[in-house]
């Protein structure tokens, strides 16, 4: 196994090698961060050579990457063009909120999946089946701008126009260590969140529990006289959950990304707005920053989803 | 096996609430202590000065229980406060309540003193009879929010501190025209020029469209590469009504009162800045009053903020900036050896006839009524707004009677596919072209009614929209307004509080030589050109006037540009919140101090 895990680390270390060159040439071709600049009738011709210069991007384009790659080897993202900061401790002020609110709404999605695939796929084709699949294929369809705003113009707008008790918009001050006001600016973004991920998942765990209960080993199990409840928790479910395993696994660095719409619709201080703001600017470092991070995250835990897999599932065996 | 299953899932449940845990209040950006000891000045001029008056306080006012606090939505966060190294408008909003200037201009465009007694001119003594020796007296009794002395010697630092090389401030115009500041005494500084700059009065002072504060000495003296330093991004000493004292990166600024403003202390108890993604969570969270204000909504926003009335107040300002559109005129007149643009326009534009034909043939004012609920007009050049506007001009109307009548005039006639065509220096061309601009959603809209208008005379307008970063791409990059690889264009500028400009100077036309050259018009028509340099000879405001009217009469004769329309603030509100009087160039920051809720 530590052979196995060697071989994928090395790998993996060449993949990332990959991905920052196409991470690189993808954002330095985006987009120019002088252009906020271009149309500014303040900054003379001289002004903007200076800055591109302090920037460095009169360097050759190979030059500006392995500069970049020889600091973020040493951990060091370099420096946001626009806002002067470290680009690592910007990260460290959002990372913190993307987690906290993508790892809710990642814990409710899956649970709700769980719970609603198990009653689809067990009450096959009965009304609650029939009216979870609906939901599903509505949460699947409605793209989340649309169910998050609309979550927003009536959980928070609306309701206060009704005279009714409002959530808030997610855009006032709030004070972050008062847990009340914490769970209740969470409450409308987790759920246009786990609102479109649910239904997407429980289609999964729905058709894999279908698979699973057709096996002869169920049969088996049923023929020894065990509860239909045994039979689906104890037997089926272990079989079938395998596969939203390494979904999950596979998730969760994308967690880290945070949630571009959600997050802007809910004035989230996250990475996902981070990471649209500043490529919104062609700021190159910030954008490389967050990309990197999301990058190495995914490779690292494919490795680690892959180990889990021997623990959870005995038949196979990693070599 | 079912073990491993459940304890997956609790520790992934786990992980969250210990995340969840440590994810509580974010990294928060500790203001640093920047209250040193007030220096202790070595000029005894000072010490007396000092010694007649003394501060409020030597920090921000404390956030009683029950204050007045208002939040504003920003959607985009500023890079730095301090003026010099920043090009934000954003920015700008939260300088000019935080550091000012030795003068600012009003709501109405006047130019006021701020930290200075009177506005220098040839009347007061403050303007030396060759223009080159301006000298500007500080008001008594000014100190920084932490109870330092602000004097003269700031102003004289400030200069300095600019000119450093070793700061990378965003930009130098004006100031490097600059030989000496002189702080003479406590209260007075004399700035001499190395030659006559007119646009002084935008030198150390507030303005939307320059920031000129002055910087406190004590704390910035000695620092070098400031452009990374946590001060200039975030100043906890300031001279404005407010003075920041958080900043958390992605969510809010906070500013308390400053006990030191000149002016004494500001209504407000408090003022936070919201950083929202769009307009429309500022909208939304408007509507709940989980902000006051947002100073930014476009003008396709007012039928929206027109219809929540009277929850939102909505306040529009007609400004300086305009709207415009214009034809490449690359190697049109490229004389003298002068401004040899790269690539040609296209060739019936050289032709006044066909600009002043498309001018005439696109119903402006349609435009700003239909899509811009007739809250802007459309100006008659591109100084609107403001002191330096030529009043005897006239705006051409709506006439696609003349326009079609100009066409076949200039023998461009109507084709079988309702487009017309006609010879150009020798070769058939076909009235159709590409506009470009960006993918603003009131450009779109607007560039949509110019080409259904421009069909009726027969010419074939094609809208192009790229994103802002690709249409104002740099000349290397192939831009196309930089490298003249368009038709025709349109984008929002302003030349303001000072009038000139160099976009009509033939040697600004970007070339590899000078990539970065201001004439996107790729124009170079030599009298023009002179005529707008020949502003900068003078700095006598009225003479100027007259050069600039002048220009203005030429431009608008040679239909070089259309303007389309005035750009205005357009600023949501809550009717608890009163900002006092507000203005197109000074916005509505300039009286901060001012600003006052009532429950």
């Amino acid at each position: 196994m530590w052979t196995y895990i060697l071989r994928r680390s090395f790998q993996a270390l060449f993949t990332l090698l990959i991905i920052t060159v196409l991470c690189f040439l993808l954002t330095r071709f985006s987009g120019d961060p002088l252009a906020q600049y271009a149309a500014n009738p303040r900054m003379s011709a001289a002004d903007k050579e200076a800055l591109k210069e302090r920037l460095g991007l009169n360097d050759p384009l190979y030059v500006q990457y392995f500069k970049w790659l020889g600091l973020a080897i040493q951990g060091d993202l370099g420096q946001s063009f626009f806002a002067r900061q470290p680009v690592s401790e910007m990260i460290g002020q959002r990372l913190p909120n993307t987690i906290v609110l993508m790892f809710t709404a990642e814990v409710i999605t899956v649970s709700f999946a769980l719970m609603l695939g198990i009653i689809s796929a067990v009450k096959q084709y009965s009304f609650w089946d029939n009216a979870i699949t609906t939901f599903s294929f509505i949460g699947f369809s409605i793209p989340i701008f649309f169910s998050a705003l609309g979550l927003m113009l009536i959980f928070a707008v609306q309701f206060k126009e009704w005279g009714l008790p409002y959530l808030p918009t997610g855009a006032a001050v709030w004070d972050k260590s008062d847990p009340v006001e914490y769970i209740k600016n969470l409450i409308l973004p987790v759920t246009a969140l786990a609102f479109v991920n649910t239904a997407g998942y429980s289609r999964f765990v729905r058709t894999s529990i279908l698979e699973v209960l057709g096996l002869d080993y169920i049969r088996t199990a049923r023929a020894k006289g065990l509860t239909g409840r045994a039979v689906l928790f104890k037997h089926a479910l272990r079989n079938a959950a395998l596969p939203l395993v390494t979904i999950v696994g596979l998730d969760i660095p994308f967690l880290l990304g945070g949630a571009i719409v959600t997050e802007s619709v809910f004035s989230w201080p996250g990475m996902g707005r981070l990471f649209w703001e500043y490529a919104q600017r062609s700021d190159y470092p910030v954008v490389l920053g967050v990309l990197l991070i999301i990058s190495t995250a995914v490779v690292v835990l494919t490795i680690v989803t892959d180990v889990i897999y021997t623990f959870v599932d005995p038949r196979i065996r990693l070599s | 096996m079912k073990r491993n299953l459940f304890a997956l899932l609790s520790l992934l449940v786990l992980a969250s609430m210990v995340l969840a845990a440590c994810g509580s209040p974010a990294a928060t950006e500790e203001a640093p202590a920047a209250t040193e000891a007030p220096a202790a000045t070595e000029e005894a001029e000072t010490e007396e000065a000092a010694a007649a008056c003394e501060p409020a306080g030597t920090e921000p006012i404390a956030f009683p229980d029950g204050g007045k606090s208002v939040t504003g939505a920003y959607d985009q966060e500023p890079d730095a406060v301090v003026p010099y190294f920043t090009q934000m408008s954003y920015a700008v909003w939260v300088t000019q309540m935080t550091l000012v200037g030795l003068g600012e201009w009003t709501d109405e465009g006047t130019f006021i003193p701020e930290l200075a007694v009177e506005i220098p001119s040839a009347d007061n003594g403050g303007v030396s009879e060759d223009g080159l020796t301006i000298t500007w007296k500080l008001k008594d009794c000014l100190f920084w929010s932490d109870g330092t002395p602000l004097t003269a010697e700031d102003v004289a630092f400030t200069w300095e501190f600019v000119m450093d090389p070793g700061n990378a401030v965003s930009t130098r115009s004006g100031y490097d025209k600059i030989a000496s500041v002189e702080a003479v005494d406590a209260t007075t500084v004399v700035i001499t020029f190395s030659e006559l700059y007119p646009a002084w009065p935008t030198l150390f002072t507030q303005g939307p469209n320059n920031a000129g504060a002055i910087l406190p000495k004590h704390i910035l003296e000695g620092v070098t590469a400031a452009e990374s330093d946590p001060f200039i991004r975030m100043p906890t000493v300031g001279s404005g009504p407010f003075v920041i004292t958080e900043w958390i990166p992605g969510d809010y600024m906070e500013l308390l009162p400053n006990p030191n403003f000149y002016k004494g202390r500001a209504i407000l108890d408090r003022l936070q800045i919201r950083f929202v993604a769009d307009s429309a969570a500022a909208l939304a969270a408007l509507q709940t009053g989980d902000v006051d204000f947002y100073p930014n909504f476009s003008e396709g926003d007012i039928a929206t903020l027109e219809s929540l009335a009277p929850a939102v107040v909505l306040t529009v300002d007609p400004g300086s900036n305009f709207e415009h559109y214009f034809f490449n005129q690359g190697r049109v007149a490229g004389v003298d050896g002068r401004g040899a643009a790269d690539n040609e326009g296209f060739c019936p534009f050289k032709d006044v006839r066909v600009r002043k034909a498309i001018t005439l043939g696109i119903n402006r004012q349609a435009i700003v009524d239909a899509l811009l609920s007739g809250k802007t007009t459309v100006p008659v050049s591109q100084w609107p707004n403001s002191g330096w506007t030529n009043t005897s001009l006239t705006v051409d109307g709506y006439d696609p009677d003349a326009a079609a009548a100009l066409l076949d005039e200039a023998g461009y006639t109507l084709g079988a596919d309702g487009i017309r065509a006609g010879e150009c220096d020798g070769e058939q061309v076909k009235l159709s072209f590409n506009f470009e601009t960006t993918t603003a959603p009131i450009r779109i809209d607007i560039a949509t009614a110019a080409q259904a208008d421009l069909a009726k005379i027969g010419v074939e307008f094609t809208p192009i929209h790229t994103p802002a970063g690709t249409f104002f791409g740099q000349y290397v990059d192939g831009g196309p307004l930089t490298t003249g690889n368009y038709d025709m264009g349109g984008y929002t500028t302003g030349f303001y509080p000072d009038p000139y400009t160099n976009s009509y100077k033939c040697e600004e036309i970007p070339t590899a030589e000078n990539p970065s050259g201001n004439n996107w018009y790729h124009l170079c028509d030599p009298a023009l050109s002179d005529l707008i340099e020949s502003s900068l000879a003078t700095v006598d405001p009225a003479e100027r006037k007259a050069i600039l009217d002048e220009a203005q009469a030429y431009i608008a004769e040679n239909y070089y540009v259309i303007m389309m329309y005035a750009r205005a603030n357009v600023m949501g509100s809550t009717p608890r919140f009163n900002f006092g009087p507000s203005g197109g160039d000074s916005h509505m920051f300039w009286q901060a101090e001012t600003w006052d809720v009532t429950e």
